[in-house]
């Protein structure tokens, strides 16, 4: 038997969120953990949200900087805000994609394995949060395609 | 006879030659993480430049085999606002000038 679809997409468009409580607690709190990296700055992921916009360059335009973290921080605390809902509209969906994308990438950013280009070294509760976040974003892209 | 004297008392600089200012070219580059599933990183591809499917995949395989990729060239200012995007889908995305 196929397995069902944990985001299907509705024929209005919307994306239907089929997932128990416990997906849903696990979720809701990586989506705390970004919105709480952009306004604490003595988080361990602050820095990695804030980082540089253009290494290549000496300084960074002001506006571009504050324009990421704008647009990171609402699409966080808009996900975080309809985390409990039966649907989603694609504007929610995208900020649950994008916010999900960023908390799995601080997970491995601030483990430095972005740098092996490995996960050796993370233990075993941290790896599966990322496999959670990697199984749940697939799923999810699978709707927004 | 007019007596008026001219306002300007030294010639501005003509420029001569026949250089045209051209914006100087920006390349966004993606680079390859452990960890970002890849129909992922090809729906952000869709999603901000408007890339079909199969542009978007080569792109994202790119990425993937090479560590890097071009995704788009151009004028500062776009460059910089598909950085800001990038960042803001979770990619990891820089700028270079292209020389």
């Amino acid at each position: 038997m196929a397995r069902s679809r944990l985001f299907p997409r509705r024929r209005d468009g919307h994306v239907e969120v089929k997932l128990n409580g416990h997906a849903r607690e696990f979720i809701a709190q990586q989506m705390q953990k970004v919105v709480d990296a952009d306004h604490d700055a003595q988080h361990p992921w602050h820095s990695h949200v804030h980082s540089p916009m253009n290494p290549s360059a000496d300084t960074d335009d002001p506006l571009r900087v504050l324009q990421r973290q704008k647009e990171t921080a609402s699409n966080a605390e808009l996900a975080l805000l309809t985390v409990k809902e039966e649907q989603l509209t694609l504007v929610e969906a995208w900020a649950w994609l994008t916010t999900m994308q960023i908390a799995l990438r601080n997970h491995v950013v601030a483990r430095g394995a972005f740098e092996n280009d490995s996960l050796e070294g993370i233990d075993e509760a941290e790896l599966s949060e990322i496999r959670d976040l990697q199984y749940l974003l697939f799923e999810l892209a699978k709707a927004l395609e | 006879m007019s007596s008026a004297q001219p306002l300007l008392t030294t010639r501005p600089e003509v420029q001569t030659d026949n250089k045209v200012a051209t914006e100087k070219l920006w390349k966004v580059v993606v680079w390859n993480d452990p960890v970002t599933p890849m129909p992922v990183v090809t729906l952000v591809f869709k999603k901000i430049f408007g890339y079909p499917q199969e542009k978007a995949e080569q792109l994202m395989m790119t990425v993937h085999h090479e560590g890097r990729a071009i995704v788009w060239s151009g004028g500062q200012d776009r460059a910089e606002h598909y950085v800001v995007q990038l960042h803001v889908h979770g990619l990891l995305a820089t700028m270079e000038r292209d020389d």
